[in-house]
């Protein structure tokens, strides 16, 4: 039986050098991304992490750098609630297309007993609509993350 | 062995009378739906179709209308060979709202195991739901080439 996987197709009202910005910004991620900031060198095989107020939320390694098509790295969630969650892997596809990009996010290896799944299920709409607003609107939504957790994303 | 369903979560800055309006008026759903007018008067046990360009392409009955909330109606394929003998599926729509924002869930489900129809409606709400939201939040849904849905048949 294979991991769990999960796929978020959005398109975007941007370019694909735009959208790779606010991808990879630490500056843009803070924005739409409840607060983390992403930072990296970006090379393939590079430590990257999500920090916020300073503290690391998320880490992993650079696997894929293909300006501006595809970037993909490991997950490993710090936060205490996801203590002993085995790393997964995010990947995201971009695709021009006319005025549009269409952004393909993948988030495979996921731990086999589905609590990941359903975190990242209710995270994942949230940050992404984010920053469909953000790029098309010029300002971000305002999500208040604690009171639309996973547990009522169903 | 997953459900055999599809389910996509949007959060749109707007509110649920005009996502309810975005949703339910036909005029409005050509502006995002690729030219698709959704017909129906939405009253349980009414029918429902979808007229893209004039050609009906999806047909169903209403299952359930709690304005501002929850909308479900059964949904069959009419035009596509293999996926016109599919047995009908159910859509539903339940909006949530938050402050400035409405939560907006959509639910396909009842397809039967390795269905081509799920194949499809998967790269189709996406691109509908994305329109749908530019629209509200921006006053123009952006042009998303049919093309890109990877959709076979549909360019």
């Amino acid at each position: 039986m294979s991991k769990p996987s999960y796929v978020y197709v959005t398109y975007i009202e941007t370019s694909a050098e735009t959208l790779w910005r606010a991808l990879t910004d630490g500056d843009f991620t803070e924005r739409y991304w409840f607060g983390n900031r992403i930072a990296s060198d970006w090379k393939q095989g590079a430590p990257y992490g999500f920090t916020k107020d300073g503290n690391p939320m998320v880490v992993g390694q650079v696997i894929t750098f293909d300006p501006v098509r595809r970037l993909a790295y490991s997950w490993d969630n710090r936060k205490p609630e996801a203590a002993g969650e085995a790393t997964s892997r995010v990947t995201f596809d971009l695709e021009p297309r006319g005025n549009v990009v269409k952004l393909t996010v993948t988030h495979d290896e996921l731990g086999e007993d589905g609590k990941t799944l359903r975190d990242i299920s209710g995270g994942w709409p949230m940050v992404l609509s984010n920053l469909k607003s953000l790029l098309e609107t010029g300002h971000v939504i305002e999500i208040a993350a604690p009171s639309c957790s996973a547990k009522d994303a169903a | 062995m997953p459900k055999p369903e599809f389910v996509y979560v949007t959060y749109i800055e707007t509110t649920p009378e005009k996502l309810w309006e975005a949703l339910t008026d036909s005029a409005f759903t050509r502006r995002y739906w690729f030219d698709t007018e959704v017909r129906s008067d939405w009253k349980v046990g009414s029918p429902v179709a979808l007229v893209m360009s004039g050609t009906t392409t999806d047909t169903g009955e209403i299952l359930e209308v709690d304005p501002l909330r929850r909308l479900s109606y059964t949904f069959k394929h009419e035009v596509d060979d293999n996926m016109r003998n599919e047995r009908p599926t159910k859509v539903v729509f339940t909006l949530k709202a938050y402050g400035d924002l409405v939560k907006l869930t959509v639910t396909h489900e009842g397809f039967t195991q390795g269905s081509k129809l799920l194949d499809g409606i998967s790269k189709g709400w996406p691109a509908i739901l994305s329109g749908l939201k530019s629209l509200l939040e921006t006053g123009k849904a952006p042009t998303i080439p049919p093309a890109a849905l990877g959709i076979e048949g549909f360019e």
